[in-house]
């Protein structure tokens, strides 16, 4: 490998620098110009590319390559050459007086105990990170069962729905009938009814005109996502309405009509609105008038746009409340602000005293309301879980499921002030260690290494800084034995960066055919 | 900011006062038969004629075309406050010589330079060559408030007092007429604060027209103009040291240094006063041009004749000491205030190079990352900073042991990349009993103290802080030993110094400084040396680094400055925010620090405040890097900005920024080297040079780096061309050739210029007949180019000629003071290159001439030969874009040589 060449080129472009033939010329790599060969390593930039001094700094952006026989060779920029400092191992970027011991060998011999170190480490990771893919798939053919066995049962249900349904509606017939009868006989009695009835009344024109905002597409259902844009049914006040809040309010189905709105719905959904309006108001007056604005329009059917300015809004608001670790505060207060207290005030109305046919139809009635109301449950947990399932299914448990062990797991770090937390596929969050609220750094967001995407993971949307971004953390991962965060720092304000090892990134092969390459390459 | 938490004027009871005085003129004269005339000087009596009260005055020449006028009271009630340390050394005498001496008038002359006394009222006209260029209380706005008793004499006095009282009642007792009934005289409030002002009042004031003047400016810090505006209908410039944050600007609000320096200027002739004065200071402005007023007055009464620019110097106590510099061009006057100030002396070549600062580097690791990237990236840097978060608590000269346990390795990881570290060490000391300070300086009595005798306290970084009286010489001794490094173990002699937060800034305090009633070393009262404080400071961290390692040249970057701070330390225009107008500013305002006497000036690069986005911080890094001091820096909680962290395009046009930056370091530190020498500003508005140019005079986006670049940084959004002014050397509208460094495409004539730009442009031009010394070579660090080779850049002038000068040491030690320098003057005429060694070339260097650029030669020469010794050898010329280039000289610096073109 001892080709004579000129000091700083790589022993593959050797050829390049030899002088044309019968000629005692050379010209620069790029064309540009022909130079007496003598002037290569002259000490004098004269080619624009930088080509005729490889061993020397005359060049701006010229490369210098260092052999470091018994290392690794490098390239490294011209301006470190002859700057007194060493550079490559073997010294030669330096002119002897500066004096740079060759270290090529005991750095070689290190780097390979190293590569020996990490190679072992890698092949004892992988067997542990076997038994994680086993447990993985053997997870996600759990799930893909259980799925299956849903459906069937989704179906099964379905169908069940369908007769309790049709069952519900004969008895409702009969009950309505009976009712209306009974009260022809009562209205003439009772002075009062007319009054009585004129709050249900109103209440379902409130409820009407809700619905109609609500139901942006206009197809006479109230969908899970038509409620998710009102930022006001944000219960647990983490700037998001999830599937799971939403269907709270729409007594845990998919969707509701009108009359279903009315009736189930709208008695969990007026307080929360109630309590919206008066929580908006001031402090700031321009805000109370951007409230008071969209609540007008609110009344009015409203264009879809609208609704989702006023949840953005709504979402502000969330976020300024959202200061360090305040959000946990709420929570704490939540039963206080909840539906669960305001429901019965709607319904507290006293039943009428029905004589013994009415109320045996209206019992009948019930009976098969509740026989559906109970089909429906059951339907909504098999969604529920179904839905658990997709999830999980979509979070990307790695290639070969070896992820899907961490999910439910977290893992601690303490440093001197904080004890962070990590919860794989979960969240990031961090807690001072003379107590206090946790703070929530990150919801998990997404896996984002490059170009080895399953090498970091991404927690986004955290708690919102005093005058700055939401707090997002970065998990970087490598190979151990154990899973453990073994370092958390703040390089940026608001953004945290986690040292996270596990058995999942050992891979022996992948291992072995990198550091091939790289070796290759150089 | 908001403003309301500074004063006005008006809510100023001194100025206030003194302002009045504008309305009604005041009646002052010498009183005959007291003048008595010495070589140098002449004294006299002056008396107040309402009140009698009697005045020492004494007019000095000094060498140099230079008068000091003093005014003290004759017999006051206390001694009056005398400003220290602000002059370099005693002054140099001149001599006068009295030519005429008749009823009421006393003619001296000094040299060309002459003096006319009016004795009633009184009135001292300088002239220069026999042109009137200052006339010193022309318009009677000489206000002096003598000190006097409290007229409730019942109020009780503290024991000490007594023998005092006695001396009094021998003094004159005040007449009717002399009352001071401002509700302000004797107590004052601000907000929540109480200014109990024990001496009542002491103000003094005094104007100074410009006769031959059109424009002045001077009077730094100041977010402003280069040239001064009116001040009819505004409140006065204001000179107050304080701590601003996201200050306005467009604003004649005080800031964080105090130079009380002003010239007037006109085509004929500069002038300069220099108000000597350590109190809080209010100066209004008169000028022509922008007061509606007086020209809307004159159109009326159809005279054509404005009044001169004028100056009304109000200072809240101390005496009348003025510096009256008669030029008589700009850069005479420049030189003759440095004279009396001094100048920063030579620094370290690392110094002129670029710093990475950032509140804060969060650790060991961060720091030795971030200098890694550096070298990553192949961007040069060579001082990364450490801001207060580096301290154990905020407890200067201590380490966070957690984030910094092993200081001197990060050190020696920095260090033995040829760069250096800077930590911050503020003036506020933590109360803290652990800490040996605060232990220290509580034993020894070594704070300020307040009216009643205790440690004063306020609040800033630390919590409650106290703030050593660095006025006492041996608080100063105290601190500079603390630099010791045996004492200061966990730093080298290679970690310099950042003395912020000195105005004092005081969270708590009135205005966010220092109460006035405080007292210090002395018994002076705050109110008398507040805008000293910072620099009393920075003698004491001068004194502890040249004393740390004499053979190494400090380096400190301060906040607060006064006059003469710029022996001491290099200025930075404090906290800007991230928005265009702040980097315009950034070179307004040090082009007015410059005249000042501080030429080591410049901005946060990318601004402390705020998240500038690429385009602004781009052009931040092009603007910082032609000026002299070159730091980005940033707020905590700004997003991090290290170049590598935006856009490949971005990062490459900071690269480029910065390289350009080192490739000129020979000239930056020749110009410094020549500032020590001459005292001569590195950087220089238009009008340094061509005075007669009245339309340069106001051009303040642009600047000279000595006279030969011209730069004028790209500082407005979105724009792909600039508006560039190539002044005028005559009032034919002649110019001189200015050749753009990057493409030596040449501009020939006077006036605007629309010059198209692009994301890598900086507008910069080299004058024609100038040399120009680079290193054109790329290193991670200035400090390792000390032996590279250098690049010569000749621009010719109309006549084929150019000269310029270089000058290298060894770029760290004081050995150049001994001669170890080379100090040469190139000069090109007649196709012919030669040097000429200014003193003998005792520096013994390895660097040589690598190349010689010659731009505007008529035709392409053959090749060249260079002479040494006799011996003469062919060298190569090569032809590239508009220039020659000479190939290779080889010629080592300190060695005599002529290069001659030889054409076919």
């Amino acid at each position: 490998s001892e080709v004579p060449r000129p000091l700083g080129v790589p022993l593959a472009k050797a050829s390049l620098y030899q002088p044309r033939a019968g000629e005692n010329s050379w010209t620069c790599l790029d064309g540009s110009r022909t130079i007496p060969f003598s002037h290569i390593n002259d000490d004098y930039c004269d080619c624009a590319d930088g080509s005729d001094e490889p061993g020397t700094a005359a060049c701006p952006q010229g490369q210098f390559h260092c052999v470091n026989k018994g290392h690794q060779p490098v390239n490294i920029p011209s301006s470190q050459v002859q700057d007194g400092i060493c550079d490559c191992c073997d010294g030669s970027d330096e002119s002897e007086t500066v004096g740079c011991p060759n270290t090529c060998l005991e750095l070689g011999a290190a780097a390979a105990v190293q590569r020996r170190n990490a190679a072992e480490l890698h092949k004892r990771g992988a067997e542990r990170r076997q038994e994680m893919i086993s447990r993985g798939k053997q997870m996600k053919a759990e799930r893909e069962a259980r799925r299956l066995e849903l459906d069937q049962r989704r179906k099964e249900q379905e169908l069940l729905r369908a007769e309790k349904e049709q069952l519900k509606q004969n008895a409702e017939a009969l009950e309505a009938e009976a009712i209306e009868i009974f009260k022809e006989q009562q209205r003439e009695v009772d002075a009062d009814t007319a009054q009585a009835e004129l709050e249900p009344q109103q209440m379902r024109q409130e409820a009407s005109l809700t619905f109609v905002r609500y139901d942006t597409n206009k197809d006479g259902f109230v969908e899970v996502t038509e409620l998710m844009v009102d930022m006001n049914l944000d219960r647990d006040r983490n700037g998001v309405v999830t599937v799971e809040e939403a269907k709270y309010f729409l007594d845990e189905r998919e969707r509701v009509d009108l009359d279903a709105f009315v009736t189930l719905a709208w008695p969990r959904i007026k307080s929360l609105q109630m309590l919206a309006e008066g929580l908006f108001q001031p402090p700031q007056p321009e805000e109370v008038t951007q409230q008071a604005e969209v609540t007008t329009e609110a009344i009015q059917p409203t264009p879809p746009k609208l609704s989702e300015e006023q949840a953005e809004l709504a979402g502000d608001d969330d976020i300024e409340a959202d200061e360090e670790g305040e959000e946990d505060q709420y929570d704490d207060e939540e039963p206080d602000v909840g539906v669960g207290e305001a429901s019965p005030d709607v319904e507290d109305a006293t039943p009428p005293n029905y004589d013994p046919e009415t109320q045996r139809l209206i019992q009948q009635a019930n009976e098969a309301r509740n026989a559906l109301e109970e089909v429906e449950r059951s339907l909504r947990e098999i969604q529920q879980e179904v839905n658990e399932i997709d999830e999980q299914n979509n979070k990307g448990y790695g290639l070969t499921e070896e992820w899907a062990v961490h999910d439910g797991q977290c893992y601690n770090f303490e440093d001197r002030e904080y004890v962070y937390t990590l919860c794989p596929f979960d969240r990031a969050s961090q807690k001072s260690r003379s107590g206090g609220p946790e703070t929530t750094l990150g919801r998990w967001d997404k896996w984002s290494g490059e170009p080895k995407q399953y090498s970091q993971q991404k927690y986004t949307n955290g708690a919102a800084c005093w005058n700055g971004p939401n707090r997002s953390a970065i998990i970087n991962i490598s190979c151990a034995l154990e899973p453990k965060v073994t370092a958390v720092s703040e390089p940026n304000r608001c953004e945290y960066y986690f040292e996270f090892e596990t058995p999942a990134a050992c891979d022996s092969e992948a291992y072995q055919s990198e550091s091939e390459n790289l070796h290759d390459e150089l | 900011v908001d403003p309301g938490n500074f004063k006005t004027c008006e809510q100023s009871s001194f100025c206030r006062r003194s302002r009045k005085i504008q309305g009604s003129g005041s009646k002052y004269a010498l009183i005959p038969g007291t003048l008595n005339t010495y070589a140098d000087s002449l004294t006299a009596d002056l008396v107040n004629k309402e009140n009698h009260h009697q005045f020492a005055f004494k007019l000095e020449a000094l060498e140099g075309s230079t008068f000091r006028l003093q005014i003290d009271e004759k017999q006051p009630l206390r001694p009056r406050y005398r400003v220290e340390h602000a002059l370099k050394g005693p002054t140099q005498a001149g001599r006068i010589r009295v030519q005429r001496e008749t009823d009421g008038e006393i003619v001296i002359t000094s040299e060309k330079n002459k003096a006319v006394i009016h004795g009633d009222p009184f009135r001292i006209d300088f002239f220069e060559n026999d042109v009137l260029v200052v006339s010193v209380n022309a318009k009677n706005w000489l206000y002096f408030e003598h000190l006097r008793q409290k007229a409730q004499e019942q109020t009780f006095h503290p024991p000490e007092n007594e023998n005092q009282q006695e001396q009094d009642a021998a003094v004159e007792t005040p007449k009717a007429a002399d009352t001071i009934d401002d509700p302000g005289a004797w107590e004052e409030n601000f907000k929540s604060h109480h200014d109990s002002k024990p001496y009542g009042p002491e103000a003094v004031a005094l104007d100074f027209s410009f006769p031959a003047a059109k424009v002045l400016f001077g009077i730094p810090e100041h977010a402003d103009s280069f040239i001064l505006k009116s001040t009819s209908g505004t409140d006065p410039y204001r000179l107050y040291n304080l701590d601003v944050f996201e200050y306005i600007v467009d604003s004649k609000m005080a800031l964080y240094g105090s130079v009380p320096v002003i010239y007037g200027h006109g085509a004929q002739r500069t002038a300069g006063v220099y108000w000597q004065n350590a109190a809080e200071t209010w100066v209004d402005i008169q000028t022509s041009e922008t007061n509606v007023v007086s020209s809307l007055v004159n159109f009326v009464s159809g005279s054509q004749k404005t009044p001169p620019p004028a100056a009304h110097f109000m200072s809240e106590s101390g005496i009348v000491d003025a510096f009256i510099m008669l030029g008589p061009k700009p850069m005479d006057a420049f030189k003759q205030y440095a004279a009396l100030t001094g100048t920063h002396e030579l620094p370290q070549l690392f110094a002129l190079a670029y710093h990475q600062s950032r509140w804060n580097y969060n650790d060991e690791r961060d720091v030795t990352s971030v200098s890694a990237k550096f070298d990553e990236y192949n961007i040069p840097m060579d001082t990364m900073w450490l801001d207060i978060e580096h301290t154990d608590g905020k407890r200067y000269f201590t380490w966070d042991k957690f984030k910094f346990p092993h200081p001197l390795a990060m050190i020696k990881n920095l260090t033995e990349l040829g760069r250096h570290l800077v930590v911050i060490v503020d003036p506020h000391i933590k109360r803290d009993n652990n800490y040996f300070f605060h232990r220290d300086c509580t034993d020894r009595g070594y704070y300020v103290k307040t009216r009643e005798g205790n440690d004063y306290e306020g609040w800033c970084w630390p919590g409650a802080a106290s703030y050593p009286d660095f006025f006492n010489p041996v608080v100063r001794e105290y601190y500079a030993s603390q630099y010791a490094l045996d004492k200061f173990q966990t730093v080298t002699a290679d970690v310099m110094l950042w003395n912020d937060m000195n105005e004092p800034s005081v969270f708590n305090g009135p205005e966010i400084t220092a109460p006035k009633d405080l007292i210090h070393f002395g018994n002076w009262e705050h109110r008398d040396v507040h805008n000293l404080y910072g620099h009393m400071h920075l003698m004491g961290s001068f004194a502890g680094l040249q004393q740390r390692d004499p053979n190494q040249r400090p380096f400190i970057l301060t906040r607060a400055h006064f006059a003469g701070s710029q022996r001491y330390a290099a200025i930075w225009t404090g906290d800007n925010f991230a928005d265009w107008s702040h980097l315009q500013h950034s070179v307004k305002m040090c082009l007015t620090e410059a005249v000042a006497g501080f030429s080591f000036c410049g901005a946060d690069v990318g601004a402390f405040f705020g998240n500038p986005d690429t385009e602004l911080l781009e052009r931040w890094y092009q603007a910082g890097a032609f000026l002299p001091f070159f730091r980005a820096h940033a707020h905590i909680d700004t997003k991090r900005r290290e170049p590598w962290l935006f856009p490949e395009r971005t990062r490459q046009v900071i690269q480029n920024a910065v390289i350009k930056r080192y490739s000129y370091l020979p000239l930056w530190y020749t110009a410094f080297y020549e500032l020590e020498l001459t005292g001569e500003p590195v950087i220089r508005p238009l009008l340094a040079h061509y005075p007669l140019d009245k339309e340069a005079f106001g051009v303040d986006s642009q600047l000279l780096v000595q006279d030969r670049l011209l730069v004028r940084p790209v500082m407005q959004q979105g724009v792909s061309k600039v508006d560039v002014y190539f002044p005028a050397i005559d009032d034919k509208k002649n110019s001189d050739w200015w050749y753009d460094v990057d493409t030596y495409q040449r501009q020939e004539r006077s006036g605007y210029v629309s010059v198209p730009v692009d994301d890598f442009k900086i507008p910069v031009w080299q004058r024609g007949g100038s040399i120009v010394p680079k290193k054109e070579r790329q290193r991670r660090a200035s400090t390792l180019m000390l032996h590279d080779p250098y690049t010569l850049i000749i621009c010719l002038d109309r006549q084929g000629k150019a000269a310029g000068s270089l000058y290298l040491d060894d770029e760290k030690s004081y050995a150049y003071r001994q001669g170890q320098r080379i100090h040469v003057n190139y000069e090109f005429a007649h196709d012919q290159l030669v040097n000429s060694f200014v003193g003998k070339p005792k520096y013994k260097t390895l660097a040589w001439i690598e190349r010689i650029v010659i731009a505007g030669l008529e035709k392409v020469p053959s090749s060249a030969s260079i002479t040494v010794n006799g011996v003469s050898q062919q060298l190569e010329v090569l032809q590239h874009d508009n220039t020659v280039v000479v190939r290779k000289p080889g010629v080592k610096m300190d060695v005599d040589f002529a290069i001659k073109l030889n054409f076919a």
